[in-house]
């Protein structure tokens, strides 16, 4: 039992990340890839070929979109490439696993040395050093559960994930907060959907975290202890990485205290998650779970990237997130949060941009707003993305020039944004011969607001007192006798004029 | 000599079955092996560059087509045993291997 009083504990957490790549293939076999969305919900062992099932006499051949993936996803994360990098089988028998050995990469993975910059719920800018990405194929998955509901007494087999291409991202020790931890991997999530490598659908299992952790805590004598490292395996949602951190971070020091238990050789130990209890379970292995006796696979031969295919990836990475972010508030004044949302979806930020392009920066205020407002709630409501309305830049331009020019009032934006849904025509083709202008005959607005005030004639006397909030009722009336196609604005302008001077 | 923990060993990593009788057998077949990979260790390869595979080729990639794969019929009849559409195993703890 250590009693010394603990002067400073600080945690030390690295992370390795698996990312699923949503190719149409497997990673060594042209069956369809169940990271895919067309095949995400195949029934049960119908995306299976011999390769996958391991069958004799099989051989594996390299997907090159899986290649060029994950180059593109480690051009973003600042890594060197191997010119040369090569496959080795890593060797151990499950269930899940038909051939009993992973294809991986040991010693030559595809990207190394890297780094992130994430900024902080703190505010303060963190890099975050990449040791490598390598690629490897996934497993299959063991459930318990049958159709129907009942769960079965052994274990149920399902391949279609077997075989399915995985970026395994691993990072230097560089976090000591868990609130860090889950902002780079949310950040990261928003940079592998944006380069279109994956859904990056946490339920799914798209995205896999495995943070390894401990603690350095200097003691009141002096002594300075690291308490054994613990990877926490297979966590698919962020506030499990985040629970996890913060169970650990209890923990080790509760089991210091107890064992005096330092890191080192053979200290490390594997520990699960439970959803439930929020709490991390120690893993019980056999001791020689972790040899796996890698060794070059003969099956396949290396990689070699020149110069010209580099180039010719590198020529696809587009500006990233983090870039976009800082440009839409730099340069277009957008406020933060909103320029977080636009760059979720690069569908989204492409269509922004688009339509920014189309009039001048001094409207992406009134863009961004419509997309964000009303386009949004429209994509909401079918269930699709605000790029996949069927709603072109120039459309969405069009909008914006209707409403600065005061010709579209507030009240028709719906109804036309669900006219160019889908159609090729103008914004003000569309809105013109559907009656959407506003009405600019003074002399009409001027009767219309005479009638409202006639009839109002309370209303009207209390905003003649100041009390403007009286005036929503005369609006109201002006509206409805226009049918809609006045702008809310210019009433409420003309009926101010009459009522007070 | 390779020991005979060390066959135990190799075959318990390989979910071999073996006899006990077999042991001394199977480690002096598996050190004429080793004794061969010796020799060839003595080989002087400075400067040489290291081999990943003895075929002078590279980058065999597929373009990312896929294909139709195989009936699930084919898939179940090899295996042991059955339920439902899936291959059923003895009770595995844990999520999975990877």
């Amino acid at each position: 039992m250590n009693d010394v009083a603990i002067r400073t504990k600080r945690l030390k957490v690295g992370l390795e990340i698996h990312v699923e790549l949503q190719t149409r293939s497997k990673m060594f076999t042209r069956t369809p890839n169940v990271a895919h969305p067309d095949f995400e919900d195949a029934p049960p062992n119908t995306l299976v070929d011999p390769v996958v099932a391991a069958l004799p006499g099989t051989l594996p051949v390299m997907n090159r979109a899986a290649v060029e993936m994950s180059m593109l996803v480690g051009l973003a994360l600042g890594c060197d490439i191997a010119r040369f990098s090569k496959w080795d089988r890593k060797n151990y028998y499950y269930p899940d696993l038909p051939k009993g050995y992973q294809i991986s990469q040991y010693d030559l993975p595809l990207c190394h040395d890297g780094e992130f910059m994430i900024r902080t719920d703190e505010g303060d800018d963190r890099r975050i050093g990449i040791i490598r990405a390598h690629l490897e194929e996934d497993t299959g998955k063991l459930g318990h559960d049958l159709p129907g509901g009942s769960t079965f007494e052994g274990s149920l087999v399902d391949l279609n994930r077997a075989g399915t291409p995985l970026l395994e991202i691993v990072t230097h020790p560089d976090f000591d907060r868990a609130e860090d931890v889950v902002t780079f991997g949310q950040e990261l999530r928003v940079l592998c959907r944006f380069l279109g490598v994956t859904q990056g659908v946490m339920q799914r299992g798209h995205m896999r975290f495995e943070p390894n952790i401990n603690l350095e805590m200097e003691l009141e004598d002096g002594r300075v202890v690291k308490t054994p490292i613990v990877e926490v395996k297979n966590l698919n949602s962020f506030r499990a990485v985040r629970g996890a951190i913060e169970h650990e971070y209890d923990r080790q020091e509760v089991e210091w205290r107890e064992t005096g238990r330092e890191m080192g050789p053979g200290a490390k130990s594997t520990y699960g998650w439970d959803d439930e209890k929020m709490v991390t379970v120690l893993q019980r292995e056999k001791e020689d779970a972790h040899d796996y006796r890698y060794f070059p696979d003969p099956d396949l031969v290396p990689v070699v990237v020149d110069d010209a295919w580099l180039e010719e990836v590198r020529a696809q990475l587009p500006e990233l997130p983090a870039a976009r972010r800082t440009r839409y508030v730099d340069d277009f004044g957008l406020r933060e949060k909103d320029a977080v949302v636009l760059v979720e979806e690069r569908g989204l930020s492409e269509l922004f941009e688009a339509s920014v392009a189309t009039l001048n920066d001094g409207s992406a205020v009134a863009i961004a707003k419509l997309l964000l407002n009303q386009c949004a709630k429209r994509a909401n409501e079918s269930g699709c993305g605000v790029h996949q309305l069927g709603i072109s830049a120039d459309q969405i331009a069009g909008v914006i020039k209707l409403r600065e020019a005061d010709e579209l009032g507030t009240q028709s934006i719906d109804a036309l944004l669900a006219l160019l849904s889908g159609s090729d025509d103008s914004a003000r083709e569309l809105a013109e011969r559907e009656g959407l202008l506003v009405i600019v005959d003074e002399s009409q607005l001027d009767a219309w607001c005479d009638e409202a005030i006639a009839a109002n004639e309370q209303a009207a006397e209390d905003v003649r007192n100041g009390k403007m909030a009286a005036i929503g009722r005369l609006v109201g009336h002006v509206m409805k006798s226009s049918g809609g196609s006045v702008d809310a604005k210019s009433v409420q302008a003309g009926l101010r004029k009459k009522l007070t001077n | 000599m390779l020991s005979e923990e060390a066959v135990r060993k190799v075959a318990r990593l390989s979910r071999l079955a073996i006899d006990e009788s077999q042991i001394p057998r199977y480690a002096d077949q598996l050190s004429s092996i080793l004794q061969h990979i010796e020799r060839i260790q003595e080989l002087d390869v400075e400067g040489v560059e290291p081999m990943a595979h003895p075929l002078p080729l590279n980058n065999r990639l597929d373009d990312d087509v896929p294909n139709e794969g195989m009936p699930i019929e084919d898939l179940l009849k090899n295996a042991p045993s059955v339920r439902d559409d899936y291959i059923s195993v003895p009770k595995v703890l844990g999520e999975g291997s990877s």
